[in-house]
């Protein structure tokens, strides 16, 4: 067995770059062909294709001229809007997040924890279209909860509060951001161990000691990978976005959604290709080192 | 008594927080259900909303179109999944780590992009129908549907199963039946419902490529009747999340079970 393992590693060192793509084929084996044309055909050739077109002008050829549109307004400015807007929500979320799911731990109980995993689960998966009408029926300027709160004179609207805006979508993806943040996050809290916080007392450690040595190092990387989740999540969101404003707030994928609809309104036919690679590069810079992460810590959260 | 107190003043801020929390979750949810329940003012309430969705005619047509799309969604995610993932285990998880990292590709890229994508490089036997919807599908459930299959199957030595059923003399045909579907069963069935969720409420790629679906439908309808598109909403969402809930119920259960095991 070692054998055949030492050879295959000389011939690897050994052989050229040409005989690179035949052997990649030839380490795929038969029974994960079907799930890999699959992907090849519906994720890979599409994506392939976005960075392509996101090259080229609109007769084919080589150009920089879109992805050069990307930094000038307005594409500029969705790209500012939506990563700050990537940013607040995950902000918003984590912290919320976080203290929720400190007070889950504190609070105890399996059939707690469990119930609340499943709601969080629930609600996590919660976006799109309904999750904005929601919104909009309970907190629009005809609500239940404007017109009550009205009833004792306090008129949000008067003092500008409104849904369709950035703190409209803020709020409204706090629906579903603060449940991801409790469903990732709630496995490094628990690895917090009580007999940590003992022992490091027993042996003299103030609170703050404790947490500033042994709390915060623990709790810290799985932060920054939800809050990283979190980032990507709010970002690259669409439906709640749409439903929501009304071409007040440019948001890049809004801005792509309106050029997939036809309204093209100058001869680069390939800016929506640009753009789509924009959002995919920021989405790996965010997703990336969040995997990363989660795969590092989840091993000792067990 | 003094130590009971004591715990009980320990947990009462978390207690408060957890109740705050409860309450929010519940605020947009009553306010939405009284929205949808008004007929002509705020005063006064009854159904007419959620009648009037059943007299229009896009209901039916939309939810059947929607139904065919994740059925065939979820047809072909088990089709390529439970055989890869099941091999993957029987075979000692040699390609775990290649599988694991190509199906979450398609979580970090964000399906906007794809659908951008995809708008142009879908192969054409699928240019005409909307169909095409399902396959995309297969590919936004894969990181969720791999990974509830891999838990499932990770507690069980499937290896261990079928070699010892081999060496008892059982045929092939005979392990497939009775040693190997009673294994990834719960976790199929958790793959299934993931896909399922996903499917029924997705709005992003069908509106990107052009399809009218039930969510699209529901989005078009807010123009001309928001009370009806409010009641539509509060329909899906406690459609959506009974589905949601029950997997989890289920999911959180099989996991238990497979620990156990061990």
């Amino acid at each position: 067995m070692s054998n055949t393992a030492e050879s295959t590693v000389v011939v690897k060192g050994a052989s050229s770059s040409r005989g690179a793509l035949r052997r990649l084929i030839k380490l795929i084996p038969l029974p994960l062909i079907p799930l890999f044309i699959f992907l090849t055909v519906f994720f890979f050739l599409p994506i392939g294709k976005v960075a392509l077109n996101a090259f080229e002008d609109n007769d084919g050829a080589y150009t920089l001229a879109n992805i050069r549109l990307l930094f000038q307004d307005p594409y500029r400015l969705a790209f500012r809007n939506s990563i700050s807007l990537g940013l607040i929500s995950a902000l918003v979320g984590s912290v919320f997040g976080l203290v929720i799911a400190i007070a889950i731990e504190k609070r105890g109980g399996v059939k707690l924890k469990k119930f609340i995993a499943s709601i969080s689960g629930v609600l996590a998966n919660t976006g799109g279209v309904p999750l904005a009408f929601m919104f909009l029926a309970a907190f629009g300027p005809e609500g239940l909860m404007i017109t009550f709160l009205k009833s004792f004179g306090i008129d949000l609207y008067e003092w500008g509060f409104t849904l369709f805006s950035f703190s409209g979508l803020v709020i409204v993806y706090s629906y579903f951001q603060i449940p991801i943040m409790i469903i990732v996050f709630s496995p490094a809290v628990s690895s917090l161990r009580r007999e940590w916080q003992e022992s490091a007392e027993n042996l003299g450690a103030s609170r703050f000691a404790y947490w500033q040595r042994v709390g915060v190092p623990i709790l810290l990387p799985s932060f920054l990978a939800s809050f990283l989740l979190l980032f990507a999540s709010a970002f690259s969101a669409y439906a709640t976005a749409r439903a929501m404003t009304v071409g007040n707030i440019t948001l890049v994928p809004l801005v792509i959604g309106s050029l997939l609809d036809g309204n093209v309104t100058i001869n680069q036919a390939n800016l929506g290709y640009a753009l789509a690679l924009g959002m995919i590069v920021i989405s790996i810079l965010a997703m990336v080192p969040y995997l990363f992460i989660q795969a590092k810590t989840s091993k000792w959260q067990q | 008594m003094k130590k009971i107190l004591e715990n009980a003043s320990k947990k009462l801020p978390s207690t408060i927080i957890l109740s705050v929390t409860a309450f929010f979750i519940f605020l947009p949810l009553i306010g939405a259900t009284e929205f949808s329940l008004r007929d002509g003012g705020p005063d006064k309430h009854s159904f007419q909303s959620y009648k009037w969705i059943f007299e229009q005619s896009g209901f039916k047509e939309n939810l059947g179109i929607t139904f065919q799309v994740t059925s065939l969604a979820v047809i072909l995610n088990l089709l390529i999944m439970v055989p890869t993932v099941t091999w993957l285990h029987i075979s000692g998880l040699k390609y775990r780590r290649l599988v694991e990292v190509v199906t979450i590709l398609p979580l970090i890229i964000p399906v906007v992009a794809l659908a951008t994508g995809a708008q142009t490089a879908l192969p054409s036997f699928l240019h005409n129908t909307v169909l095409e919807l399902s396959f995309m599908y297969v590919v936004i459930a894969m990181p969720y549907s791999y990974r509830a299959l891999d838990i499932g199957l990770s507690g069980k030595p499937l290896n261990t199963y079928v070699a010892a059923a081999r060496n008892l003399g059982a045929s092939w045909y005979k392990v497939l039946v009775s040693v190997i579907a009673p294994s990834i069963w719960p976790s199929v069935l958790a793959a299934l419902f993931l896909t399922v969720a996903l499917s029924l409420g997705e709005f992003t790629l069908a509106q990107l490529l052009h399809w009218t679906t039930f969510p699209t439908w529901v989005a078009n309808v807010s123009q001309e009747n928001i009370l009806g598109a409010t009641a539509l909403s509060v329909g899906s969402l406690f459609f959506a999340w009974l589905l949601l809930f029950s997997f989890t119920f289920f999911g959180t259960n099989k996991i238990d079970r497979s620990k156990d095991e061990e």
